[in-house]
């Protein structure tokens, strides 16, 4: 019977989450602060893209590729056919996806360790081609302008973007629950566990993985086009490390491969993050934020969202060692 | 219809290049033999080895080429405490977790160094610069010679140290069977912190030998030649060290030739090219045996 109380209990804090997000603009009169919280939402919509490849059993150092892929594309496609952003936004998702397969292809046989190599090197080969081959139509270094979600001329476009993005936001978590509700999420959960045994009970590792990677790329690219269509413009720094690194610190920081962590940790590292920014630290923001991964690899690998659980354990723990005789009558 | 004398240049190019790959590989392989940990952090030791030694230079105005030995040894301190705090703790707890925690270390430790250094591109000049040696119909900088020779020399001591003394001995044992080793009595978790530290050692000379040719460093210098080590090392086989050098020295001629056929920007991307053409057709590495 504790199952569904604790079920309860994260149905409530999301709705509680969502709740507040609805009501910001009206409590902050502060553009700032709404800028950063729709990036925030961006990278929550990241971050979760890539906890979902390792909920697959695969990992990628080079996430920005299909992030900035989707950002792209999207920006292509409607600039050159004049299609809303909020219908672009989705094709240029498509087309990092179908990136996203091709690399899975080549990646399905690989180590894990091997495979984030190669994702690292395909971000960089992507940042390549759209400052040479593609410049023609990416801008080259300089990149290219990007028509915004809502145009400025509209009032109260900020608004409307923001609600938007939040929207997108919230559907894409609820469709990363119903994959891990489907029999996909337990064919990853299978295969993770023991690819062997999966594959003998019918399971197919190869179409999983792909999959995996096809609904990742996908989810990437719709946040680098949101990213994009609301700031206005796409350089190829969009491809940069920093930018394939971030998701894996937010889920690191949460809790790799559950649901909510990501979520956590993107919004706890957000306002880490601006919060020392607010005090005047510009490089230390990051010494900080490196300290903080490595304390968290080391002594909770679990995340942000195992802290009670750790907590209670550590207390238990304490419980029975103070009290040792107990246990013998 | 290719100039003979540009290949001829292009190919030194590509050793001297090569020469920095080989030394980060080899310093890779080593720890990776050992502890079979991925640290994707190590070219941030080449940076930091590349500012000693250009901070040293700076204050005392000795011969760079003599500050590579004080260079490594900084940095062997570095590597064992970087060992001993960071990577033991999790020593088998996944890969994934190394590399997480690699890129924790990198943002510790290059912004550190911003704090130290600036983030401004440096650059030093060698006592050298501007002399060059005549090789049949090249002019050859005389840095690059020097380069090599000393790359090699680090190698041969390397070997000798691994294949003459009692501590290689022990650090070749660990790698080869760790558990065979500890019934024998060494102390591996030792072996850990001296083959990491050798390691970090190997990537500071690299460093040092990236600023007295006169390149440009920054603190940011270090990831990309890191991974490209990385790719080398499994191209080569994990644990090999010739494999190292070979692969180190092919990179070096590639890259070199691509910037110089498609320009410098195909420089960095040629390198996973090609790594991702060869785990294609052999996902375990050319000469990996799927083990780890």
């Amino acid at each position: 019977m504790r199952l569904p109380d604790r079920n309860a209990i994260w149905l409530y804090a999301a709705l509680a989450v969502l709740g507040i997000a609805m009501i910001i603009p009206f409590t902050m009169g502060s553009i700032y602060i709404l800028n950063i919280i729709i990036l925030m939402l961006v990278f929550i919509i990241f971050a979760s893209s890539w906890n979902l490849l390792a909920i697959s059993g695969q990992g990628s150092l080079g996430h920005a590729a299909f992030f900035g892929i989707g950002a792209y594309a999207s920006t292509i496609i409607a600039t050159g056919t004049g299609i809303s952003p909020y219908i672009t936004l989705f094709f240029g998702a498509g087309v990092a996806a179908i990136v996203g397969v091709l690399i899975g292809l080549t990646c399905v046989r690989l180590k894990e360790w091997f495979l984030a190599m190669v994702t690292f090197g395909f971000a960089i080969i992507v940042q390549t081609l759209v400052v040479s081959v593609l410049a023609p139509i990416t801008g080259g270094w300089d990149g290219i302008a990007s028509p915004r979600l809502v145009s400025p001329a509209v009032p109260g476009y900020l608004l409307i973007e923001y609600y938007s993005i939040l929207l997108i936001t919230a559907l894409s978590i609820l469709f990363i629950h119903a994959i891990l509700k489907s029999h996909i999420g337990l064919a990853f959960a299978a295969i993770r566990e023991n690819e062997i045994e999966a594959r003998a009970s019918g399971v197919n590792p190869v179409k999983y993985r792909l999959t995996g990677f096809a609904i990742s790329a996908y989810l990437a690219g719709v946040a680098g086009a949101l990213e994009i269509h609301y700031i206005g413009y796409v350089t190829p720094e969009i491809f940069g490390i920093d930018i394939s690194f971030w998701p894996i610190i937010y889920s690191i920081f949460g809790g790799l491969g559950t649901l909510a962590g990501p979520v956590i940790g993107t919004i706890a590292l957000t306002i880490v993050w601006d919060g020392l920014k607010a005090f005047g630290l510009t490089y230390e923001r990051f010494i900080i934020i490196g300290v903080v991964l490595i304390l968290v690899v080391i002594f909770l690998p679990r995340g942000l969202i195992s802290l009670p659980e750790e907590i209670r354990k550590w207390r238990g723990s304490r419980k029975t060692t103070s009290e040792p005789e107990k246990g013998s009558d | 219809m290719v100039d003979v004398d540009i290949l001829l240049q292009v190919t030194f190019w590509g050793l001297y290049a090569g020469c920095i790959y080989i030394l980060l590989a080899t310093g890779l392989n080593l720890i990776f033999g050992v502890m079979k940990v991925v640290n994707f952090a190590h070219g941030e030791f080449l940076m930091l080895g590349a500012y000693v030694t250009a901070s040293i230079f700076l204050l005392s105005g000795i011969n760079p080429y003599a500050i590579i030995v004080l260079s490594m040894l900084v940095l062997v301190l570095v590597g064992g405490v970087v060992e001993r705090l960071c990577f033991r703790p999790i020593l088998g707890t996944g890969k994934l977790n190394e590399i997480f925690l690699s890129i924790g270390l990198i943002y510790v430790i290059q912004n550190a160094a911003v704090g130290i250094w600036g983030d401004q591109w440096q650059s030093i000049q060698s006592p050298y610069a501007g002399i060059t040696i005549p090789i049949g119909p090249l002019s050859v900088p005389l840095d690059y010679i020097i380069i090599i020779v000393v790359t090699a020399l680090i190698l041969i001591g390397l070997f000798l140290f691994l294949n003459r003394t009692r501590l290689g001995m022990a650090i070749r044992a660990t790698s080869q069977n760790r558990k065979g080793a500890v019934l024998v009595g060494i102390d591996v978790e030792r072996m850990d912190m001296v083959s990491f530290g050798i390691g970090t050692a190997l990537a500071a000379a690299a460093g040092t030998l990236w600023v007295v040719s006169g390149q440009v460093f920054n603190p940011y210098m270090g990831s990309i030649p890191a991974i490209k080590a990385f790719a080398i090392i499994i191209l080569g086989g994990l644990g090999s060290i010739p494999g190292a050098i070979v692969g180190g020295i092919l990179y070096g001629l590639a890259e070199n030739a691509t910037a110089y056929l498609f320009g410098g920007l195909w420089k960095d991307a040629v390198s996973f090219i090609i790594l991702i053409i060869v785990l294609v057709f052999w996902p375990t590495g050319l000469f990996g045996e799927g083990e780890e």
